[in-house]
């Protein structure tokens, strides 16, 4: 339920990004918002129970790839792409998850700037791998630098925004205070 | 050992997970048209939403651009009306270029109607009656280039004579005032009398109080006579309106309406020569005088 809710979120935000963005006089480069709630969604994977199994990381990447397919159909990118990289985004941010806390403002730009550094270069090796061929290497360089930029500026607000959702999901209002504070993983 | 086979086991599940993007990727890199039911569905949600959104955010952003983002209007708006002075001003320039154009490509062509030697001249001003009637006008020619008494015309016919000569301009006494004087004829007829000005205030109209010959009718033009040496024959005056035959004398009272519109002069020629005399001998064939008194065996 709770990975639904940050699905929607990060549908609902990927609408809005992409209506606000072309209006914007940056144009060769956005903010990549569905990596930064996948990451988020691998940093607080929880034990979810799935019947007799008790699962953490396998739900959120479900939710991460269907986010990154959602992203796919909107963005008019191949099918699968921003998919797979969301699911492997969800994957490093959980492997990481133990070694980080993400907090303060300073911190989670740095943060959102790598996590959107790394969604890009993913990108451009699934790309490149698939027959996809990219442009020039300076270009897709200054694309990608430009994303994580971007990206790291936006990851306060998505994660604020991801920690709101959380604390909407607490069970009691520890649980709430540690969301919105980024202590809960 | 539990917990290892449960995070096994959980690595593996989103392994597999990651692996369907990439069966997906691959197989939309075949046909990348071809989209399933699932994919319509998003598609169909999602267009009606974007384009709300569009809608939202144009609007607000309109309504930003419009009533609050205003820093650089006063800027704009100042080299805008700068750009909006100069450009009157070539507006102006450009149709007073015009406008010598057409003079010149008028005076062109009144020229070649012309026999007599002649100069262009250019109306710089004009003297006005209380109701707005030209009573004599200024022109661009000067002492150095015409003479007082030189004729003045138009495309329509004869405008007046040069009054005044000084420095760079000269004026012209126009045919209807009272102290012009221009013998002229009836062509029709060929009676002969002497035009003079009515100087009325509201219309344009001369007089010849004296017109000898047989009867004119009103309608019949008038041109100058050559007699007296003033002006060469045979230019357009104007036309008979009125014609009135005093009870005591044998002569004919003649209003003539003239044929140029001073209100509207444009143009001008200054005959500053008459025309050469024609030459005895045109369309005569005639065998070249020998030379040296050579003749033939």
């Amino acid at each position: 339920m709770r990975v639904t809710a940050h699905v929607f979120l990060s549908y609902g935000l990927v609408l809005v990004l992409g209506s606000i963005w072309r209006l914007l006089p940056i144009d060769f480069a956005a903010p990549d918002v569905i990596a930064l709630v996948a990451v988020y969604l691998g940093l607080t994977a929880r034990p979810v129970n799935v019947g007799p199994m008790l699962l953490r990381i396998a739900p959120p990447t479900l939710g991460a790839v269907i986010l990154g397919y959602l992203g796919d159909l909107l963005a008019g990118s191949p099918r699968g792409l921003i998919a797979f990289t969301a699911g492997m985004v969800c994957v490093v941010g959980h492997l990481v998850h133990s070694a980080l806390i993400v907090r303060g403002r300073m911190v989670t730009i740095i943060f959102s700037t790598v996590t959107g550094a790394t969604a890009g270069l993913v990108m451009l090796i699934v790309r490149a791998s698939s027959g996809l061929v990219p442009g020039s290497l300076g270009g897709e360089m200054k694309t990608l630098l430009a994303s994580a930029l971007l990206t790291g500026l936006a990851g306060p607000l998505v994660f604020r925004l991801c920690r709101s959702v959380d604390a909407r999901f607490a069970r009691s209002p520890r649980e709430r205070n540690a969301a919105l504070g980024g202590t809960l993983s | 050992m539990a917990l290892l086979r449960r995070r096994v086991l959980d690595y593996t599940l989103a392994g597999f997970l990651l692996l369907v993007p990439v069966l997906i990727l691959h197989s939309s890199l075949k046909d990348p048209s071809e989209l399933n039911g699932f994919d319509k569905a998003v598609l169909r949600i999602s267009s009606p939403l974007q384009a709300a959104v569009s809608w939202v955010v144009e609007g607000l952003g309109g309504a930003w651009n419009h009533y609050v983002w205003l820093v650089d209007v006063d800027g704009e708006n100042q080299k805008l009306r700068a750009d909006n002075i100069r450009l009157r001003q070539e507006l102006a320039t450009a149709r007073r270029k015009a406008a010598d154009a057409d003079v010149l490509e008028g005076l062109s062509g009144l020229r070649q109607k012309m026999d007599a030697q002649t100069m262009g001249a250019r109306v710089v001003g004009a003297s006005l009656t209380p109701s707005f009637r030209v009573v004599r006008v200024r022109i661009d020619r000067g002492k150095v280039e015409v003479q007082p008494g030189m004729p003045v015309i138009n495309g329509d016919g004869l405008v007046g004579r040069i009054l005044h000569a000084y420095g760079d301009y000269s004026d012209v006494l126009l045919l209807t005032d009272p102290i012009s004087k221009i013998p002229v004829v009836a062509p029709r007829t060929g009676s002969v009398g002497s035009l003079v000005g009515l100087a009325e205030q509201s219309r344009y109209a001369g007089k010849i109080a004296h017109l000898q010959g047989d009867d004119v009718a009103v309608g019949d033009p008038v041109v100058t006579s050559g007699l007296g040496g003033g002006f060469p024959r045979g230019l357009v005056v104007g036309k008979v309106a009125k014609v009135a035959h005093p009870a005591y004398g044998l002569f004919q009272e003649v209003e003539v309406e003239p044929a140029v519109d001073f209100s509207d002069l444009g143009p001008l020629l200054v005959l500053i020569a008459d025309p050469p005399p024609p030459d005895p001998h045109a369309g005569k064939l005639e065998r070249s005088a020998a030379a040296y008194g050579a003749r033939p065996f």
